[in-house]
């Protein structure tokens, strides 16, 4: 019998697979796979490239060239756009610079100062109980000559607010001690001859009068009315080490609501209209009463309104269809919140804002697979034909999975969507895609956790985190212990980290192993958790997930260290058997669409 | 007699007593104390290293006659210091030579 080499190449949203094998008869053996990013947007000419790079990649790995390749099959793909934008929904603002709250890493002494705020050049005309303000470009030993001599003369001096970070040096040098806030970038607009209060907590506790409406009431001598005003601030204060409370006239801490426009949705033969600002529970609660949905667009000149019409015109871009054919068919909307600095703050303080995050996702019926596969038989001098449609052939992979059985779904969880199609007893197969992935999670890390490079966010992402506790040894987020023998570079040290594969990377944050942990698990949580039972409803007999008997996870993030457990997690309750795919017994979670290709074909010949 | 615990700093003798006081400054800003000892080393990263090693903390800094500074930990091989900051530098960054000896004492991060 003759032996034919078989390529089966899946063109995905963001890797496309080859898997090389050598058919005679009905057998098959599979002889090598490869994969590499996709170039350019699913199902369109643009991904000969990628297509043509991972065969030879394959066929190499195989041992084999590219002359003796017979048959080179394709999936067919609609292209699939997503995007992604973010709005902010909520704004702290500080009026008048009445409010310090922030957290320098070495405050000095402890304790409440209350008293007039006076700039430190103009201590010798002060009188009664005083706070001095030192500007930068004072030296910490003149701050204390100054201060020790007008205390000698009989001021009270209270407390100190300083632009430097030299607080502690600052009381070292004190004959009496008080409280210093100090790394107050902005010291110069701290408003001069007004009341004020300064407070510093002991090591390893928060302020209690300042964070406290009474609190405040009470060193300010408010009335009922104003203490209701002042509410705001205690609140925004807790939690802090130090504070600075200045009362002026009409000084004020707002929380403010930024209208970020509507979002309309249509669908089922209704139009409705929903605030972003109500969050995301609002939103997706609309959307499941327009479903399916038909369209979604957003108001000009938001950025939620901006991503989606970019959405469309790339895939207008992409498949030469008219803007106004082109349908977002799906959107998901998730709360977070991004560290923002706060307007009116003096030492760069940051407060969490509210913010919705959203994916949108289009896809056109009009693929242009022929186009890549006659490029591709061009390019190797061989045969290339389109096999088979993706849904279809990734449950066919999947099926090869030991353990399962029809009627059998699968995730895929890609980078910009996630992907379920049913193959039921009748050998029916459907299939649908949801806006949301694993670009979705990297953004939500990325925001929440305020790192700048997207590297990083990414890193968070994939790798388990560590906190290096010396030169020598790392503590991993499950608290294992890790020696080293060689010493780890200082950039890392003591800090929070990701364990890549080329070592600790450091992750730019404060906060701590735990924080970051949890951020991490929840942005998954939130997009593929909620995506599993979202995409696996639309697929699923009568939208019952208990109709389902085996849900197979496949893609790139079903190799995610945490992923799978939280949607098997999720699914949990209904009763399904959930796991990785292990496609052929033996490739994991992918080449599920290529090798199911390659079956297909083997099936039909 | 034992020492209280402390970053020993070294230095050969001919030193500013502005670079000493910024770099002893950086430390006590964190809170970590610093004692100062004179030396006939010459060489930088020896002194720094032998600070650490005579430091009960592990932590040594070591200032040459031109005015550079180290910072070194004892468990670390003796020419690969934690930081160096050249001769002349200006004074935020000598302070910062003294906040990361302490740093590395509190095991926070160093920048």
């Amino acid at each position: 019998m003759t032996r034919r080499l078989v390529v089966g190449v899946d063109i995905g949203n963001s890797t496309t697979e080859a898997c090389v094998a050598a058919v005679s008869g009905t057998s098959v053996e599979y002889l090598g796979t490869a994969l590499t990013h996709t170039t350019g947007v699913k199902g369109t000419p643009d991904n000969t490239d990628g297509a043509v790079a991972a065969v030879r990649r394959a066929l190499d790995r195989a041992g084999h060239t590219e002359s003796e390749v017979e048959t080179v099959l394709l999936n067919e793909a609609t292209p699939v756009i997503s995007g992604l934008a973010m709005e902010t929904i909520s704004e702290t603002i500080i009026t008048e610079s009445t409010m310090i709250g922030h957290n320098p890493a070495t405050p000095g002494g402890e304790g409440l100062g209350v008293g007039t705020t006076v700039a430190i050049d103009a201590l010798s005309g002060a009188s009664g109980p005083t706070i001095a303000v030192v500007g930068p470009g004072w030296d910490f030993d003149d701050v204390a000559t100054e201060l020790n001599a007008a205390t000698d003369r009989g001021l009270e001096v209270v407390a100190a607010v300083l632009a430097h970070d030299d607080a502690v040096l600052v009381v070292n040098r004190l004959r009496a001690p008080i409280p210093v806030v100090d790394e107050v970038g902005a010291v110069e607009k701290v408003p001069l001859g007004m009341r004020a209060a300064v407070e510093v907590a002991p090591p390893g506790r928060t302020i209690r009068t300042l964070s406290d409406s009474y609190g405040l009431a009470s060193v300010f001598e408010l009335d009922p009315d104003q203490t209701k005003h002042v509410s705001p601030v205690a609140r925004a204060l807790t939690g802090n080490r130090s504070a600075v409370v200045v009362r002026t006239p009409s000084g004020d801490v707002t929380d403010r609501r930024i209208p970020v426009g509507t979002l309309t949705l249509r669908g089922a033969g209704k139009t409705l209209q929903v605030d972003v600002d109500a969050g995301a529970e609002a939103i997706m609660e609309v959307l499941g009463r327009v479903q399916p949905l038909d369209d979604a667009t957003g108001e000009a000149g938001t950025h939620v309104g901006g991503m989606l019409a970019q959405v469309r015109d790339t895939m207008t871009d992409v498949t030469g269809q008219p803007a106004a054919e082109i349908r977002i068919r799906d959107v998901l909307a998730v709360d977070t919140f991004v560290p923002k600095e706060v307007r009116g703050g003096l030492a760069g303080e940051v407060a969490p804002e509210n913010a919705v995050a959203l994916a949108a996702m289009v896809r056109t019926s009009r693929s242009r697979m022929q186009v890549v596969a006659d490029e591709v038989a061009a390019a190797l001098g061989c045969r290339a034909e389109i096999g088979g449609v993706e849904g279809e052939m990734a449950v066919r992979g999947a099926l090869t999975t030991p353990g399962t059985a029809i009627p059998i779904a699968v995730l895929d969880l890609g980078g910009g969507s996630t992907d379920a199609a049913l193959l039921d007893r009748d050998g029916v197969s459907s299939a649908v895609h949801v806006a949301g992935a694993g670009e979705l999670v990297t953004k939500l890390i990325g925001s929440e956790l305020a790192l700048d490079d997207r590297e990083q966010a990414e890193a968070v992402k994939r790798y388990p985190l560590a906190k290096v506790e010396s030169f020598f040894h790392v503590r991993h987020e499950d608290g294992t212990v890790q020696f080293f023998p060689e010493p780890l570079p200082s950039h890392v040290f003591a800090r929070v980290v990701t364990m890549t594969p080329e070592g600790p990377a450091p992750v730019a944050t404060r906060h701590s192993v735990d924080h970051v942990r949890r951020v991490r698990r929840e942005a998954k949580r939130k997009v593929f958790a909620v995506n599993a039972v979202r995409a696996l409803q639309q697929v699923a007999p009568g939208g019952s997930l208990r109709m389902l008997d085996f849900v197979v996870l496949l893609g790139g993030s079903a190799l995610d260290f945490e992923i799978p457990d939280l949607i098997a997690d999720a699914l949990a309750g209904y009763g399904v058997v959930c796991g990785i795919g292990n496609v052929h017994g033996s490739e994991g979670p992918r080449n599920a669409v290529a090798s199911g290709l390659v079956d297909a074909h083997v099936a039909g010949a | 007699m034992t020492e209280k615990p402390a970053i020993v700093l070294r230095h050969t003798g001919y030193v500013d007593p502005a670079v000493l006081r910024e770099v002893c400054a950086g430390a006590e800003e964190e809170g970590v104390p610093t004692r100062v000892e004179q030396v006939r080393d010459t060489d930088l990263l020896a002194l720094a290293h032998a600070a650490a090693l005579e430091s009960s903390l592990e932590t040594g800094i070591g200032i040459d006659g031109s005015g550079a500074v180290a910072v070194h930990h004892a468990s670390l091989p003796a020419d690969e210091p934690v930081q160096r900051v050249e001769a002349g530098s200006p004074r935020p960054d000598l302070r910062i030579a003294g906040r990361t000896a302490a740093r590395i004492v509190k095991v926070l991060p160093l920048s």
